[in-house]
């Protein structure tokens, strides 16, 4: 808004004014929800690192599980069991709502299962598929902790950039343009009044003058 | 109740197979890798989709931006490379680089 496209009058003024208002209270708001976004974001990022750490330790865990298990069995083998394998793991994804921003809340059901509930007969396979099962249970587990939480900080993180670009706005653009724009225009509405002022003057003292004369 | 999906290479999909999930994708090149996505978030069965790390770089950078913050279904990547997408997302965001 640029303050020369203003038409200096009051009403203007007691418009600009209640802008400048409600800008200042959005600003304050605004940034009161990025440093409550922060905080949120500073206390999930340990528990983040940690499990993201630990889901790669159980991720080479897994594989060399399961190479073992290859190497024992045959591919083909730990293809076979792959497929007889039953019991899915269910989770319930539900939205849970951090100052406006949707993050997912897991909970997770039969990730890990004891050997008689696997679908796959015992006799006839090596404890090494054994061995990858449990590497890959595990992993599963950690896996969803990790999606939770990632998921999480990321969409934290994304409305913190989104509030911080929105307080800048609001203190570097809008409230500098409407200051300038309310200054304007107080300077207009002053300059009017003296002009007024000035040509009463005027009038006053032509009629004193007319008086005079008669 | 929904489930966990998985697409990848057939190596890295097989361990999940193992662990009970039936939800699988395999995907080798980067256009399989594309359907597979698009099909389990299609799936409202899926609530988890599980990705190798080095896919998420293969896969064009719209479908990557969409799922590095879906919720449903909430996606996660997991492998052995860095995934540099939170350190990059804290670092813009913080300003510091945390991770």
């Amino acid at each position: 808004m640029a303050a020369q496209n203003v038409t200096p009058t009051r009403s203007e003024l007691i418009n600009v004014k209640r802008k400048i208002a409600l800008s200042k209270s959005g600003y304050n708001l605004l940034k009161k929800k990025r440093d409550g976004l922060m905080y949120e974001v500073f206390a999930i990022l340990p528990k983040v690192k940690s499990i993201r750490a630990d889901l790669v330790q159980r991720y080479k865990a897994a594989q060399e599980s399961i190479q073992v298990a290859s190497a024992v069995e045959g591919a083909i083998t730990v293809r076979s069991v792959a497929m007889t394998v039953t019991n899915p793991p269910k989770v319930v994804l539900r939205e849970h709502n951090i100052m406006g921003v949707k993050v997912p809340k897991i909970q997770a059901d039969s990730v890990r299962h004891p050997l008689s509930e696997r679908g796959y007969g015992i006799v006839g396979t090596s404890p090494a598929i054994d061995e990858a099962v449990t590497s890959f249970e595990a992993l599963v587990e950690q896996a969803i902790l990790a999606a939770e939480l990632e998921t999480a900080i990321k969409r934290l993180l994304d409305e913190v950039e989104k509030t911080k670009r929105r307080v800048n706005a609001l203190e570097f653009k809008v409230l500098p343009e409407l200051d300038e724009v309310k200054k304007f225009i107080a300077l207009r509405l002053e300059e009017m009044e003296r002009d007024s002022l000035f040509t009463m003057k005027r009038i006053k003292a032509k009629a004193k003058a007319r008086e005079a004369e008669t | 109740m929904g489930e966990l999906a998985v697409v990848g290479r057939a190596e890295f999909t097989l361990g999940f197979r193992l662990a009970g999930i039936r939800k699988v994708w395999d995907a080798g090149s980067e256009e399989e890798l594309e359907r597979a996505i698009a099909l389990a978030r299609r799936d409202d069965g899926v609530s988890i989709l599980v990705l190798e790390t080095r896919d998420m770089t293969r896969i064009s950078p719209r479908t990557r931006g969409e799922l590095v913050s879906s919720v449903s279904p909430t996606v996660v990547a997991v492998g052995l490379e860095e995934d540099n997408t939170l350190r990059e997302k804290i670092k813009q965001a913080v300003g510091v680089d945390l991770w």
